[in-house]
C-alpha cells in the first residue's frame, strides 16, 4: 500500500515537472502544471487546442467530483449504478480530449503522433523528456501564441493614430480597444482605430478575412461594445444606444427574413417597428413606397419573398433598415451570392442613399467593379500578433498612392498574411499610416 | 439627445408579430397542425376510446393516450417556431423588438392553435363513439371541462416546446430533443408507470401527471367498475381440482345471480386513487398547476430569448 502510495506521488511529481517545462518552452508560466484539469487547458491554448483543452478541465473537475461517490464496482442502488457509468464516460471522453490536446503539443513541437501514445501510457517518462530536453523545442508556436499580447505590434513600439474631437455632422469613430476574454486568456480583436467619416459619405471597409471589420462594425454600431467612444452626429451611439439603434441600419450577410412573408408587409412591419410612434399611417406608408422605388421592389409587392431572386431578396433585407431612414447605414457584404451586373446596380442605390447626407459602410471582397462610387477607404489589417488595426483611411486614390497598389484587391493581398496567399506586409502598412496620421495630427494642431 | 423619440411599446408591437404569425400560418403552412391532430386523435380515439369513462382500466388507458395526443400535439406546435428563425429574432430585437412582445404574441397565436386542436380533438372522440359523461365537476358539463383540462395540457406542452426552441439555436436541434422531451412526459406522468422515491416527486413536475389527474377525475375513475380481476378470474374457467371446476362453479354463479356488476363495482373501489378524486376542487388543483406551468415557462422563454444577442456569429 505505501510502495503504491509512494509511486503515485514520485510519477505524479514527474508529470508536473515534465509539463511545467513544457507549458515555459510555450511561453506559459509553468505552475499551471500542478493543477490536473488546468494544466492540459493551458497546453491546449498554448498549442492551437484550446477548446479541447477547456473541455479536459471542466472533464476532470467533473469526474474528480463524482468519483468521490463512486462505489468502485460495489453498487447496490441505481444512483450508483448511474454514477458509477457517468463516472466511466467522463473518463473515456476526458482521455479523447487529452490525446486531442497532445496531438497539439506533438505537431508544436514538430514530434511524431506515435509519442501520444506513450504520453498516456508512462505520461512520468515522456513529458520530462520532451519538457527538459533541449533536442525538442517548439517550432509552430507564433500562430498559437496569445494573440496580441505577446508578438505583433505593441502601444510600445506604435504610437497609435490621433483620436478625433467629436463632429456635429459625420461619424467619429475613436476605438481604442476590443478584447474578449476566453475563459483565462484576454484577447484583442481591434486596437486604436481612429477615423472621422463625414455625413453623405459612401465608405468601403477592406481587409483580409479576420482583420475584424465584422467586429469593427459590430463595435460601431454597438452590437458589441468596445473601449470607445463612437459619435453619430454628435451623440454618443453606447450612451443613448435605446435610441440611436433607430438611426443606424445593419444589413447582415444573410438575408435575414421570414421568407415566407410578403414584401410589402416585411417593409411594412419594419416601418412599424422601426418609425417614432408620432409618424402618421399616410407617412409611413409613403415611406414604405419610396423605400419600394428607390430599390426596385415596387412590382411583385405582394409575392412571397421565398419566390424573389437573390438580388432581390437582398434589397429587401436593405429596404427593411432603410425604411426607417438611418443616419449611419452599415452593409455586411451586401454584394455576396449577386452577379456583377446586380451588385452593381446595387451599389449605385447605395450610392444614391448617402446621396441624400447618410453615411454608407460597405465590406465587400469584390470591390474594384465599383469602386468610382465610393468615397472613402478603410483597410483593416491584422498585425503580427493577430489584432486588427488600422491599416490606412483615406480616398480610393490615396490608398492606391499609399499602398503602390493599382487595385483595391491587390491593396488586401498586401496586407493579408503569407499563409494567406498574401504579401505579409500588414505591420508595415499600419506603422506607416500611424506615423503619417501622428505627424498630420501634430502639424496641424500646431 | 434633447428630445426623446417614442417609437412602439410592448402592447403595440404584440400586434405587429400576431399578424406576422397569422401569415405564416397561411403562407408557412402552419396550419398542418390541425389535420394532423385530426388525423392522431382518430387514430387514439379508434384503438382506445371503446372503454373510456366505462371501466378503470379503459379510462385510465385512454387518458393517457388523450394526455399524450395533447403534449404531441403541443410539442409540434412550438419545437420550431424559435429556433427556425433565431437569427431574424437576434437581428429584430437589435432593432428595437421586445422580447416580452415577440414571446406574447406567440402565446395568443398558440393559444388560438391550442383551442382548434383541442376542439378537434373533442369532435373527433364524440364522432368515434368515445362515451362522454354529461354533467362536469366544475362546470355543468362534462365537455367544457374536458375542453379545459386538454387545452391546458396542450397549452402547457406548447409552452414547454417554446422554452426548447428558445434555447437551442438549430431546428435539427430542437427535433432531436423533442422525444426526449415526450418520454421524459410519458415515463414520468406516473400513470402507467408505478413510481416510487425520487421518480414520483419528479412526476410533479411532467404536465401529463396533472393532465391525467384532471382527466380521470373527470371521467370518475374512482367510481367505475375495474374489469381486471374478472377477466383474470375468467382465464382460471376451465382449471380442475379433484375433478371439479370450482371457478367455472363461482363465476356461472355470479353470472346466474347478476353480481357480476356489483362484482366489478366493488373491485373498482379497492383500486381507487385519491389523485383522480371526483370532486371540483381536485381538477380545479390540476387545472391551477398546469397554468403555473404555462406562465413558468413563458417566463422562462422570454429569460432565454432576453440573451439572444450573446449569441455567437
Amino acid at each position: 500500500m505505501l510502495g503504491v502510495g509512494i509511486y503515485t506521488i514520485v510519477t505524479e511529481l514527474l508529470v508536473i515537472a515534465g509539463i511545467w517545462k513544457i507549458l515555459m518552452k510555450c511561453g506559459e508560466k509553468g505552475w499551471y502544471a500542478i493543477i490536473p484539469g488546468l494544466r492540459y487547458y493551458k497546453l491546449g491554448a498554448c498549442n492551437g487546442k484550446e477548446r479541447d483543452g477547456l473541455r479536459c478541465l471542466f472533464l476532470e473537475i467533473i469526474v474528480r467530483i463524482m468519483s468521490f461517490f463512486d462505489t468502485e464496482g460495489d453498487i447496490r442502488t441505481p444512483t450508483e449504478l448511474v454514477i458509477s457509468q457517468l463516472v466511466l464516460v467522463g473518463a473515456i471522453l476526458l482521455f479523447i480530449f487529452e490525446i486531442r490536446v497532445i496531438f497539439g503539443v506533438l505537431r508544436t513541437f514538430n514530434m511524431k503522433k506515435k509519442w501520444a501514445f506513450l504520453w498516456e501510457l508512462v505520461p512520468w517518462i515522456v513529458t520530462p523528456i520532451i519538457g527538459f530536453s533541449s533536442r525538442f523545442q517548439p517550432v509552430n508556436l507564433g500562430q498559437f501564441k496569445e494573440e496580441g499580447l505577446k508578438g505583433g505590434l505593441t502601444p510600445a513600439n506604435l504610437s497609435a493614430p490621433a483620436a478625433h474631437g467629436p463632429s456635429a455632422e459625420g461619424l467619429t469613430v475613436n476605438i481604442k480597444e476590443r478584447k474578449v476574454r476566453d475563459f483565462t486568456r484576454k484577447r484583442y480583436l481591434l486596437k486604436d482605430i481612429h477615423l472621422f467619416i463625414p455625413n453623405g459619405s459612401l465608405v468601403l471597409l477592406l481587409g483580409g478575412s479576420g482583420a475584424g471589420k465584422t467586429t469593427l462594425v459590430s463595435a460601431i454600431n454597438g452590437y458589441e461594445k468596445a473601449n470607445a467612444e463612437i459619435l453619430l452626429n454628435g451623440v454618443n451611439v453606447y450612451e443613448n444606444y435605446g435610441q440611436m439603434k433607430y438611426r443606424i441600419g445593419f444589413v447582415p450577410q444573410q438575408d435575414l427574413l421570414r421568407m415566407n412573408d410578403t414584401v410589402r408587409k416585411t417593409l411594412s412591419d419594419s416601418a412599424l417597428l422601426r418609425l417614432s410612434v408620432q409618424t402618421k399611417e399616410q407617412e409611413r406608408n409613403e415611406k414604405i413606397h419610396s423605400v419600394m422605388e428607390i430599390l426596385g421592389l415596387t412590382e411583385g409587392a405582394d409575392g412571397l419573398i421565398s419566390k424573389k431572386s437573390g438580388g432581390q431578396k437582398k434589397r429587401i433585407s436593405i429596404g427593411t433598415e432603410l425604411i426607417s431612414d438611418p443616419d449611419l447605414f452599415i452593409l455586411d457584404e451586401p454584394d455576396s451570392g449577386l452577379d456583377g451586373v446586380i451588385a452593381r446596380e446595387l451599389f449605385e442605390k447605395l450610392r444614391m442613399v448617402a446621396d441624400e447626407g447618410k453615411i454608407v459602410i460597405a465590406i465587400t471582397h469584390t470591390p474594384d467593379r465599383v469602386i468610382e462610387l465610393f468615397d472613402k477607404v478603410i483597410v483593416l489589417a491584422k498585425d503580427s500578433g493577430k489584432v486588427g488595426r488600422l491599416a490606412f483611411y483615406g480616398s480610393p486614390k490615396q490608398a492606391r498612392t499609399f499602398f503602390g497598389k493599382k487595385t483595391m484587391e491587390e491593396i488586401v493581398m498586401a496586407v493579408n498574411s503569407e499563409e494567406e496567399g498574401g504579401e505579409g506586409r500588414a505591420d508595415e502598412f499600419i506603422e506607416k499610416y500611424a506615423k503619417m496620421t501622428t505627424t498630420k495630427g501634430a502639424a496641424d494642431h500646431e | 439627445m434633447n428630445k426623446k423619440v417614442r417609437y412602439r411599446g410592448r402592447f403595440s408591437q404584440i400586434g405587429i408579430y400576431l399578424g406576422k404569425f397569422l401569415r405564416m400560418f397561411v403562407y408557412q403552412s402552419d396550419w398542418t397542425v390541425l389535420p394532423m391532430a385530426a388525423l392522431i386523435s382518430s387514430l387514439v380515439a379508434y384503438v382506445v376510446g371503446a372503454n373510456i369513462n366505462k371501466t378503470q382500466e379503459g379510462t385510465l388507458t385512454g387518458c393517457f393516450a388523450m394526455v399524450c395526443v395533447c403534449v404531441w400535439n403541443g410539442f409540434f406546435n412550438s419545437i420550431q417556431s424559435v429556433c427556425r428563425e433565431r437569427s431574424i429574432v437576434k437581428r429584430e430585437h437589435r432593432s428595437g423588438m421586445h422580447i416580452s412582445s415577440y414571446i406574447a404574441a406567440h402565446m395568443i397565436y398558440q393559444t388560438l392553435l391550442c383551442l382548434a386542436q383541442t376542439v378537434i380533438l373533442l369532435f373527433v372522440c364524440q364522432q368515434t363513439g368515445v362515451f362522454f359523461p354529461t354533467a362536469g365537476l366544475v362546470t355543468k358539463y362534462y365537455l367544457i371541462d374536458m375542453g379545459i383540462s386538454m387545452f391546458l395540457v396542450t397549452f402547457a406542452a406548447d409552452m414547454l416546446s417554446l422554452v426548447i426552441s428558445s434555447i437551442v439555436h438549430n431546428t435539427t436541434t430542437a427535433m432531436t430533443m423533442m422525444p426526449f422531451m415526450l418520454i421524459f412526459q410519458l415515463v414520468f406522468s406516473g400513470g402507467m408507470f408505478s413510481l416510487d422515491g425520487f421518480a414520483r416527486k419528479f412526476s410533479n413536475v411532467t404536465i401529463t401527471k396533472w393532465g391525467l389527474n384532471s382527466f380521470c377525475a373527470l371521467g370518475n375513475y374512482n367510481n367505475l367498475p375495474m374489469v381486471t380481476l374478472w377477466n383474470n378470474i375468467w382465464k382460471f374457467r376451465s382449471m380442475e381440482i379433484d375433478g371439479q371446476k370450482p371457478i367455472k362453479m363461482m363465476t356461472n354463479y355470479i353470472i346466474k345471480n347478476n353480481q357480476l356488476d356489483e362484482l366489478l363495482l366493488e373491485s373498482g373501489r379497492y383500486n381507487m386513487n385519491p389523485a383522480y378524486t371526483a370532486t371540483a376542487e381536485n381538477v380545479l388543483h390540476c387545472w391551477g398547476v398546469l397554468a403555473i406551468m404555462i406562465f413558468v415557462f413563458a417566463l422562462l422563454a422570454m429569460i432565454i430569448l432576453e440573451f439572444i444577442d450573446n449569441d455567437k456569429r
